[in-house]
């Protein structure tokens, strides 16, 4: 019974660990197939950032973030390469997240409402939310990107890691 | 501390492949989809980061008295309000302008009873007013002007054939899309007018469609006279 406990444990945490890395994935290709779906509608929601004045940098990074997207829940999901795309996701998921909360800022001012009132289509793939639950959402997301950045979610993983330590 | 600095590289490395890996699936998945993006096209002809920044810039119906006319202008100039030749209408007193900077040539804007009273022209003789939607194929099926013509500004390409000669026989031809701080009729605008629509026959309906339903106005689903008319009930 002792002995039994922490292995049941170990077994209900790489369960749950397996079950983040699935979700984390699948709503990552949700998100990403929405966009890939509508490719000028997101190049529409992009150009709002005022990123870039450059058409070409801006035709690219609107054709190529759906794709990539997909490709980074594809890989969660087969469970290759799990802590390489978990740091890519980590990074992505920060930078947009500060770009939707500077955005949201804005528009806040301009409407003059309560932060979380403000309601827009900040081009992430769900359409238009409430930008306090789109905080939340992203919040939620880094943190399964960093438990599977640290190293969980081997179970059921194809190839979990592509660079394989030398044989000591 | 080495072992760790060494996880901490092989992550970082990993991490690298899969963006290159990642980039160039990406690409590759946008060349071959039909959908996919020109990477060298311009879709925002009007100026790359004209786009509305802010929500609602009120726009066109003003309600200046005996005014049904405003103009806008393509983002990128900074442009004062003209009337439409030959409709017997002054420049309005006052017309909010949108908050991006103005460039190119003005196209002018009409408000909500002066399409209507085009629509209804439009009927006198066939042809000399049409009606451009500017939104895209899944908006334009759920409902549009009776009898305007489908021209999705993204894909230009699609739907030349059918606009251009229209456009060509038109003497007047008034564009629209969702209204509000939608700017696809403006893009449409310059794009006619570079293919060789003359600017004169061009008006934009700045309320659009969101306009046009909310002052319950026929709206034909489907495709162009499908004849499948509806009134929005608000």
């Amino acid at each position: 019974m002792t002995n039994d406990q922490p292995i049941r444990s170990a077994a209900v945490v790489n369960l749950f660990t397996v079950l983040a890395r699935w979700l984390l994935g699948a709503t990552i290709l949700y998100l990403g197939l929405n966009k890939a779906l509508h490719p000028v509608e997101f190049l529409k929601l992009m150009r709002q950032y005022d990123l870039t004045q450059d058409a070409l940098l801006l035709n690219s990074m609107a054709a190529a973030l759906p794709w990539f997207e997909i490709f980074c829940g594809l890989l969660l999901l087969a469970g290759v390469a799990v802590r390489g795309t978990a740091l890519t996701l980590t990074l992505m998921l920060a930078s947009f997240t500060l770009l939707v909360l500077h955005r949201a800022l804005l528009l806040e001012a301009a409407q003059n409402i309560p932060f979380c009132a403000v309601k827009f289509d900040c081009g992430c793939g769900a359409g238009e939310e409430f930008i306090c639950r789109k905080l939340l959402e992203n919040l939620l997301l880094l943190v399964l990107s960093g438990w599977l950045l640290a190293g969980r979610g081997r179970q059921f993983s194809l190839r979990f890691s592509l660079i394989k330590p030398p044989a000591l | 501390m080495t072992n760790r600095l060494y996880v901490a590289g092989r992550i970082l490395l990993e991490a690298a492949l899969v963006a290159v890996v990642g980039a160039a699936f990406a690409f590759a998945a946008n060349q071959v989809s039909p959908r996919g993006l020109a990477l060298a096209r311009n879709y925002f002809p009007t100026g790359t980061n004209d786009a509305v920044r802010m929500p609602p810039i009120a726009v066109a119906s003003v309600g200046v008295p005996g005014t049904n006319v405003a103009s806008v202008g393509v983002p990128g100039t900074n442009v004062a309000s003209v009337g439409i030749p030959g409709t017997n209408v002054a420049p309005p007193a006052a017309v909010q302008l949108p908050a991006s900077p103005i460039k190119a040539k003005e196209v002018p804007l009409i408000d909500g009873p002066r399409a209507i009273q085009l629509f209804h022209d439009s009927h006198l003789i066939p042809g000399a007013i049409i009606f451009i939607d500017a939104r895209d194929e899944g908006h334009y099926r759920e409902g549009h002007v009776p009898g305007a013509y489908e021209f999705d500004p993204y894909h230009p390409e699609t739907y030349f054939p059918v606009v251009m000669p229209a456009c060509r026989a038109a003497e007047q031809i008034v564009i629209y899309c969702n209204g509000g701080d939608c700017d696809d009729s403006k893009t449409a605008a310059l794009l006619l007018e570079q293919v060789g629509i003359p600017d004169q026959k061009l008006f934009i309906y700045g309320g659009g469609i969101t306009e046009w339903t909310s002052t319950h106005q026929p709206v034909e689903t489907g495709a162009q006279n499908s004849g499948s008319l509806k009134i929005a009930i608000q």
